[in-house]
């Protein structure tokens, strides 16, 4: 029998924290979903940005339209039911109506359109300045990198078990040899897979690309804010598809550089994972100071 | 129903038992099939000659009931027939059905020719060069202008037989309707066999077991499924000349012999696309 | 059997004759058939997500752990959720909807709409009903039998995607699904000729194309959309077939096939079965709203064609499930401006069913409550899919709960309410017994707010990044799933308000009038008794 307190309480907490912090916004930790959360995780990249905002305005023009609706369902079933309106009429056309009722989502639709175009081909269309190239490879069921311009052999990145967490890893978000990439550089990403579909997917990039076998697809994405981001495989690919995460750090070009050169050394390198880890340390005792 | 007292046109069926058994008999092919191709039990198991993996049994047994079925099915369509239920109206409800069931197979063709254009004309983006150039390294295609072009000819004479023996049907010729289904059905028949030995000769695999790739794929399951509506189209010919013979048909009412008719046409128009795209403007 | 025993015309075989039902060729006992088999089939497919709602209920493994409960491994592991929630989606599509709505409420009522005496094809029309049985029984089995390695059963996806189905999958689980589906769609075509050439055929005199009720309109373009998308899927699932068992390289990249090109084909399938699954809805809804409002439905014609443009536009639009396989970009954009096109015509079925009920009389009787919430619901889902259509959110969301959400507006709250409004609309004509509508009525409203607290929270867990078909999940998401579950055991309450409403008109056998409803119900099936006589209109009607 569940702790039916202990839920409601729960559930009173998250409501009262999500709903008073949604207006405020940005109480969310960026690239990691939030508990009680109501929309989309916060951006951390251009494109993500395009998301969110655009997303915002369909989000108010969707509500608007089926607030219109229930209005208009719940006028009727005031104005029109048996006690009210013992006596109905007969009508049954208004050419000016329906002209109307065409007419207007058709320009809502047009105007949902303009902005719709550009974010797509925004992020379809791989910008001429890229700063580097990183392929990723979905396989059952893990990821496996490559940095082909840094000359970094391929590695695979596996999911942390639960029991082997360590404290401030994620339970199914965090892995043991994440991905690193530069803060605001353009990167090209490249993504196939060697067995059946995957998705290498990062909300807070607002990046999605299927890894299919025998394609290669492309993405970029432009991380602007250094942290830690995590994504989901997100194409069923068989018993462990929830458990083969994506972890990306988002570092200063110095430390990148430094990691770069000890896994061109050795692709499992321990050196390269103690920058991450020292970079890591100092930056949230930065922060900490911050608050 | 015989004997009550409709004041309309419409067949109101009497029971009937096939289509349960068909459906037992559907469900018995598709559980022997899989045995065939996957296995269902083991070796050992008692029933291992039904549904292990590579045993017929069980496709036969749900084979024989399917075949029975349209036996049982369509004899009782015929009696009916004879005894007057298809009037004007239900005729008119056959021509619908037919040519609705030879719309849906027009799509189911669809997805042959699909998967072919879609290798033909979008072949590069395969990662592996070999397979991203058309035809694909290693595949030598046929030279439309030898069997296809020959069966095509067949085809195309079969389709103004059939309308022939149509014709000559329709004005109470029925030596003519004879011949010319006679001449149809042994034109079906060069057709498959001429067909069969195109297979024989072919320079390609249709398994990737045997070196195959997706020509292979594309191209023996298009033209296969192609084959198997003509020999489909042949015994449905076949089985109106026996009708025709036996005394069914008649000037006025022939309609088991329009639908093979129609139906052989469709076969015939799926064969130009194949001839005109898989053999002559793909060729590589 | 033979017909001249029969003295007079609508003598009915007992209820207790095997043969009325096994060898059945009247479109009334063939509807009934469907009917019960939907409800059987719902039962399974909503007990499978109730094993999905349990197992999400919080973070971790908890029913599918794979591990020894004591019972054994009851419910297998993670794999096992992946074939639960594939079946719940096949059953609830093929073997539930379809059924029920097509089968059932379109055996029954198509030909007693037109003042037909029965269908143009009475024995093929039970065929299409008994193949159901034997597709049902292969999709049963195959989730018993080896799927991938030693895991039973197949867990890809309701959308069968190789090289998950083909390689991914080894063991005989693939091929019985195949071959269930296989049948399932002969089932369908066979019904779709068979439907076509009743409602083109078999008109009472009088009765014009412009003048056929909209529910006949309603499954005239659904079950073109079968006859002309079906046979496509089944092309797809032969080349499966043959890949799997034959060495054919369609969707295998080492011999030059692409994964691809069998999401084109399914969805060039996929997309019109969606549209599928509610226009008979539309249709149903129709004639609620304009019974309980006491107007004819406003704009007739505007209503019909509107079908008729969705079922068409639904052809073009299938793509717009594939956004993120790598598609050229102009081609996503075509597939996105395509897409929005469908918002025109849905919105004016919306529209011109308020403006029926603007100015009507409205009573709030059982089926006009489920119409109404469907009218809502629907839009919700429908607005949620706009979203989805445009390709640059769809990235953010494509293969999250959001898509989650959004259809199971459109199909659990659209057309299963279609469904519930569609058999309580018609329960007394086809039983001939009446109802409860007090348990009815607060079945709808268990149903109105569990689903919604089921499914509402899922735009949210959407939006935030949980994605779809896991069996477990980051502990962030727990709130929302926790939500969800609980309206699940909502919802529960309502199923059991369904039966008790069953049991209830079984017991207390009220004899039904021949129209319940008043003067606001219209078509033909209401001058007939209830039920109708064994055959109806042995002379046929005239239509002014
Ligand atoms: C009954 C079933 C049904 C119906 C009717 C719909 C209707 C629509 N669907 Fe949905 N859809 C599904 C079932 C359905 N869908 C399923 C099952 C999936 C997932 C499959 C899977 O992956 O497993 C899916 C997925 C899906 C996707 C893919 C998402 C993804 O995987 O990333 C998309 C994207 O375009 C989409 C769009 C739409 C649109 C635009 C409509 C439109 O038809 C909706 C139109 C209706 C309205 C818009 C509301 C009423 C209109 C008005 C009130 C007028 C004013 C409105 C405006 C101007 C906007 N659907
Ligand atoms: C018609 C379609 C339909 C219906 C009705 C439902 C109903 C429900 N679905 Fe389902 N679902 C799908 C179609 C449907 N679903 C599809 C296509 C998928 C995607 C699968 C995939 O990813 O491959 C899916 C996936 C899916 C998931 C996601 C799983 C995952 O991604 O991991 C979840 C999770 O909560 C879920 C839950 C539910 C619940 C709680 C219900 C409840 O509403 C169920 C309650 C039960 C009923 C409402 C049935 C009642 C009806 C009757 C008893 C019949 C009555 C008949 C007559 C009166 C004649 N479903
Ligand atoms: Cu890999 Cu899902
Ligand atoms: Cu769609």
């Amino acid at each position: 029998m569940p702790d039916l307190y202990g839920e409601a309480m729960r559930f009173l907490t998250a409501l009262a924290l999500t709903w008073t912090t949604f207006a405020a916004g940005a109480f969310a930790t960026p690239g990691q979903p939030t508990d009680g959360a109501l929309g989309l995780q916060p951006a951390v990249t251009p494109i993500m940005e395009d998301i969110v905002s655009f997303h915002n305005i369909l989000l108010v023009i969707i509500t608007v339209i089926t607030l219109f609706v229930m209005g208009l369902l719940i006028y009727v079933m005031i104005r029109y039911n048996r006690k009210a309106n013992p006596t109905p009429s007969k009508f049954s056309h208004n050419t000016l109506l329906e002209v109307v009722w065409t007419a207007v989502p058709v320009l809502i639709l047009i105007g949902i359109a303009i902005p719709s175009f550009p974010l797509l081909y925004k992020q379809d269309v791989i910008p001429a300045e890229i700063d580097f190239t990183l392929k990723a490879t979905g396989n059952q069921w893990n990821w496996s990198y490559e940095y082909p311009d840094h000359e970094v052999a391929e590695y695979f990145s596996n999911m942390v078990e639960d029991e082997d967490l360590e404290p401030g890893q994620l339970r199914n978000l965090s892995v043991d040899y994440p991905l690193v990439v530069p803060v605001n550089a353009t990167v090209r990403l490249q993504v196939t897979a060697s067995d059946v579909i995957h998705n290498w997917a990062m909300p807070a990039f607002g990046t999605k690309m299927d890894a299919i076998p025998g394609r290669i697809n492309e993405a970029w994405f432009q991380a602007t804010q250094e942290g830690v981001y995590y994504g989901q495989c997100s194409e069923l690919c068989g018993l462990r598809h929830a458990f083969m995460p994506i972890e990306v750090h988002v570092v200063p070009q110095d430390v990148f550089d430094a990691w770069i050169a000890a896994k061109a050394e050795d692709e499992y390198s321990e050196a390269a994972d103690a920058i991450i880890a020292e970079y890591s340390a100092a930056r949230e005792t930065r922060l900490a100071q911050l608050d | 129903m015989a004997g009550h007292a409709a004041k309309h046109d419409y067949h109101l069926v009497d029971p009937s038992p096939w289509p349960f058994v068909g459906s037992v008999g559907a469900f018995l092919l598709a559980i022997g099939a899989v045995g065939n191709m996957a296995g269902l039990v083991s070796a050992e198991h008692p029933l291992a000659f039904m549904y292990a993996d590579g045993s017929w049994g069980g496709l036969a047994l749900g084979f024989l009931i399917v075949i029975w079925t349209m036996i049982g099915w369509w004899g009782d369509m015929i009696k009916e027939s004879k005894r007057g239920d298809h009037t004007a109206v239900v005729d008119i409800g056959m021509r619908y059905g037919m040519i609705l069931f030879i719309a849906s197979e027009v799509m189911f063709f669809v997805a042959w020719f699909w998967s072919f254009f879609e290798y033909a004309i979008f072949h590069e983006v395969r990662m592996d060069p070999a397979l991203a150039t058309w035809p694909p390294a290693g595949v030598e295609t046929f030279n439309p202008w030898h069997i296809p072009l020959m069966n095509t000819l067949i085809l195309l004479l079969s389709g103004t037989t059939v309308t022939w023996a149509h014709h000559a049907l329709q004005h109470d010729d029925r030596k003519g309707a004879i011949t010319g289904l006679i001449f149809t059905v042994a034109l079906g028949m060069c057709f498959t066999a001429l067909q069969v030995y195109e297979y024989s000769e072919a320079h390609f695999a249709f398994s990737m077991a045997d070196g195959g790739n997706l020509y292979g794929s594309t191209f023996y399951m298009a033209t296969g499924f192609h084959g198997a509506h003509v020999v489909i189209g042949t015994i449905f010919l076949a089985v109106c000349l026996f009708r025709l013979l036996a005394g069914q048909m008649s000037a006025k009412k022939h309609f088991g012999l329009e639908a093979a008719a129609w139906y052989w046409h469709f076969v015939d128009v799926v064969w130009l696309f194949l001839f005109a795209f898989v053999y002559v403007v793909y060729q590589g | 059997m033979s017909a001249d025993a029969a003295t007079h015309d609508d003598h009915t075989p007992s209820m207790w004759d095997w043969r009325r039902w096994v060898l059945s060729t009247n479109h009334k006992d063939i509807g009934t058939m469907y009917l019960v088999f939907a409800i059987f089939a719902g039962i399974i497919g909503g007990g499978l997500s109730g094993l999905i709602r349990w197992e999400l209920m919080e973070p971790g493994l908890q029913v599918f752990t794979g591990e020894d409960t004591g019972w054994g491994a009851l419910f297998g592991n993670a794999h096992n959720y992946n074939v639960v929630t594939t079946m719940h989606a096949l059953i609830m599509i093929f073997f539930m909807v379809m059924p029920a709505m097509i089968g059932g409420f379109g055996n029954w009522f198509v030909p007693l709409m037109i003042g037909a005496p029965d269908m143009a094809f009475p024995r093929m029309n039970n065929i299409s009903f008994w193949l159901l049985p034997a597709s049902f029984a292969l999709a049963l089995m195959s989730m018993f039998v080896p799927g991938a390695g030693a895991d039973l059963g197949f867990g890809g996806g309701w959308v069968l995607y190789p090289p998950l189905s083909t390689s991914g999958h080894n063991g005989p689980a693939m091929d019985l699904l195949i071959l269930s589906l296989h049948i399932a769609g002969v089932s369908s075509i066979l019904g779709a000729i068979n439907f076509i050439t009743t409602i083109f055929n078999m008109r009472a005199p009088g009765m014009t194309i412009h003048k056929m009720p909209l529910f006949v309109w309603s499954v005239l373009v659904t079950v073109f959309l079968l006859l002309l998308s079906l046979p496509v899927l089944a092309g797809a699932l032969t080349m499966l077939l043959t890949d799997r068992n034959f060495g054919t390289a369609f969707f295998a990249p080492e011999g030059g096939g692409d994964p691809v090109m069998y999401q084109h084909l399914f969805w060039f399938f996929g997309h019109p079965e969606v549209y599928i699954l509610i226009l008979p809805g539309f249709g149903i809804v129709s004639h609620i709203v304009s019974t309980f409002s006491r107007k004819p439905i406003f704009g007739y014609l505007g209503m019909a064609y509107a079908m008729v443009a969705i079922g068409f536009i639904g052809f073009i639009v299938w793509a717009h499930h594939m956004y993120t396989v790598g598609m050229p970009v102009d081609l996503k954009a075509y597939f996105v401006a395509a897409t929005m096109v469908i918002a025109v015509p849905t919105g004016i079925k919306i529209f011109s069913w308020i403006a029926t009920m603007w100015g009507g009389s409205i009573e709030f009787r059982t089926p006009m409550m489920w119409a109404i919430g469907f009218i809502f619901l629907f839009t919700v889902g429908g607005v949620t899919g706009v979203v989805l259509a445009n390709a640059g959110v769809d990235q953010a969301l494509h293969d999250t709960y959001y898509v989650v959400a959004h259809f199971h507006y459109v199909l659990s709250l659209g057309a299963v309410f279609a469904i519930f409004a569609g058999w309580y609309y018609w329960f007394e004509k086809i039983f001939g017994v009446k109802y409860n509508s007090f348990l009815a009525r607060a079945q709808f409203f268990f149903f109105f707010i569990g689903a919604n607290v089921i499914f509402f929270p899922q735009h949210f867990l959407g939006l935030n990044g949980m994605p779809r078909r896991y069996v477990d999940y980051p502990d962030a998401f727990e709130f929302w799933n926790a939500v969800s579950s609980w309206g699940y055991v909502i919802m529960l309450v309502g199923m059991v308000l369904f039966f008790a409403v069953l049991i209830d008109a079984m017991i207390r056998r009220r004899k039904a009038d021949a129209n319940p409803w008043g003067e606001g119900a219209t078509t033909l099936e209401w001058t007939l008794s209830s039920p109708p006589p064994f055959h109806q209109f042995s002379e046929l009607p005239k239509i002014k």
